[in-house]
């Protein structure tokens, strides 16, 4: 997952929901480890009593786009998709540009 | 020509094997009438279960044992089964500078929680020094969990049912733990065939944890469940309001880049509170108990002896105010009598003088 386009991820989820949660964790898991540094960071993290609460995970861009990734649909793979091909349209501009 | 080597006809005829020289008393003993020595006692009143085909320091181990993973997998059974309390952790990238530097502090915080514990409650027990902050291969830890969990070893056999000497006995009965096969119901240790199958046979048991064992995980392991420590811990790996982390000028080495960053990067999922499952909520509750485990009992004993205290009172109360009412109205009525005698005394003197 190309991560170096990526500004801001915010998410809260419960790490008791066995599908949402272990999509938020493995994707906060492949942040590289300097991350912190370059993209602001918000986790919240919900109870167990709280585990059919909706889960939300919104990234922002460089370029100032916001995606919110619906976790009920997207599996990890498929928020990795949408993330590297906003993330090659970026690449090539920055390319381009010098 | 004649033959290079000079050979008799007799040289080359085959050679019979020699056979092991054997004395004559020897070559005689079985005409002897030689004793054999009695079985021991034991022998007598119970089978002897057969020689062992798998040594008793290696017992068979169903998945093979000279992977990492299954060394592993032993590892974490006796983790799981010494620790009654294990906190949970996501670890996202951490460096080995940022591991290093929260392994310092954290056990710089338990060594201050430890000193003070055995200086004002006696307690020299040194828990913190038996902690570890050690990363687990997630997959093979769950692995392990499930076998804690659902395999039960039965480690007092249960007494034998058939006697040999006892009529009843049928004389073809088999013996239970006689058969040297892997799949023995007598080996006992996690790694056996029984442990495995005692885990993959029921797939509906859950024991709470399985949506945590995803990702990369790590454990902060206690030896014994004691709130202080677990608030010392959590005030430095996971602060917050009610734990919270100490000040740049008590502990500046805290607040250095390498430990803050990789402390951002750790989550605190849940934990494991003597078999049962708690999330963040919960462990910062268990952390919360004021005064250690000591404290919690202590606490309990004075509600309990509170509450026969209250019963005694309650019953008590009854015979207690009809006791107070009764005394009072007999000393309201020896003031009366008093009073009414000294106006009497008073009286008569008035009348002769």
């Amino acid at each position: 997952m190309i991560t170096k386009y990526i500004t801001a991820v915010s998410t809260a989820f419960s790490p008791f929901n066995a599908r949402s949660g272990k999509t938020v964790r493995n994707f906060l898991a492949l942040l590289p480890p300097n991350a912190r540094s370059k993209m602001a960071i918000d986790v919240k993290m919900f109870g167990q009593r709280e585990a059919e609460k909706p889960a939300s995970l919104s990234l922002t861009f460089k370029d100032g786009k916001e995606m919110a990734m619906d976790l009920e649909k997207m599996k990890l793979k498929d928020i990795q998709t949408e993330v590297d091909r906003h993330s090659r349209t970026l690449r090539r501009v920055e390319e381009l540009s010098g | 020509m004649p033959p290079r080597l000079r050979l008799q006809p007799s040289q080359l005829r085959p050679v019979r094997p020699r056979t092991q020289y054997v004395c004559w008393q020897c070559r005689h003993a079985s005409l002897a009438s030689a004793t054999t020595p009695a079985p021991p006692i034991e022998q007598t009143i119970a089978a002897v279960p057969p020689i062992s085909r798998y040594p008793p320091t290696q017992p068979p181990s169903y998945k093979p044992p000279e992977f990492r993973k299954s060394q592993l997998h032993r590892v974490y059974q006796s983790t799981l089964r010494s620790s009654p309390l294990i906190l949970l952790f996501q670890h996202n990238n951490l460096k080995a500078t940022e591991w290093s530097g929260i392994r310092r502090e954290l056990s710089a915080a338990l060594k201050k929680v430890d000193d003070d514990l055995a200086k004002n409650a006696g307690d020299s027990a040194y828990i913190g020094s038996g902690m570890k902050l050690q990363i687990v291969q997630t997959g093979i830890f769950a692995s392990a969990l499930k076998v804690v969990e659902f395999w039960d070893p039965k480690f007092e056999p249960e007494a034998p049912t058939t006697h040999p000497a006892d009529p009843q006995t049928a004389s073809s009965t088999s013996i239970e733990d006689t058969k040297p096969v892997a799949s023995d119901p007598g080996f006992k240790h996690g790694l056996s065939k029984q442990a495995y199958l005692a885990t993959k046979k029921n797939q509906a048991l859950r024991h709470g944890l399985e949506p945590l064992l995803s990702g990369p995980l790590a454990l902060l392991t206690f030896p014994d469940v004691s709130p202080q420590h677990l608030k010392a811990a959590l005030s430095i790996l996971s602060p917050g309001p009610d734990f919270p982390a100490p000040k740049r000028r008590v502990n500046p080495a805290y607040h250095e880049k390498a430990v803050q960053d990789g402390l951002q990067k750790l989550m605190l999922l849940g934990a494991r509170v003597e078999c049962k499952v708690f999330d963040t909520q919960g462990a910062r509750w268990v952390g919360s108990i004021e005064g250690g485990l000591g404290g919690l009992r202590a606490q309990l004993v004075a509600m309990l002896s509170g509450i026969g205290a209250g019963i005694t009172n309650t019953l008590e109360a009854a015979g207690r105010s009809l006791y107070v009412t009764v005394e009072g109205r007999r000393g309201m009525l020896e003031e009366e009598q008093k009073g009414g005698k000294e106006g009497g005394e008073e009286q008569p003197p008035a009348s002769s003088a």
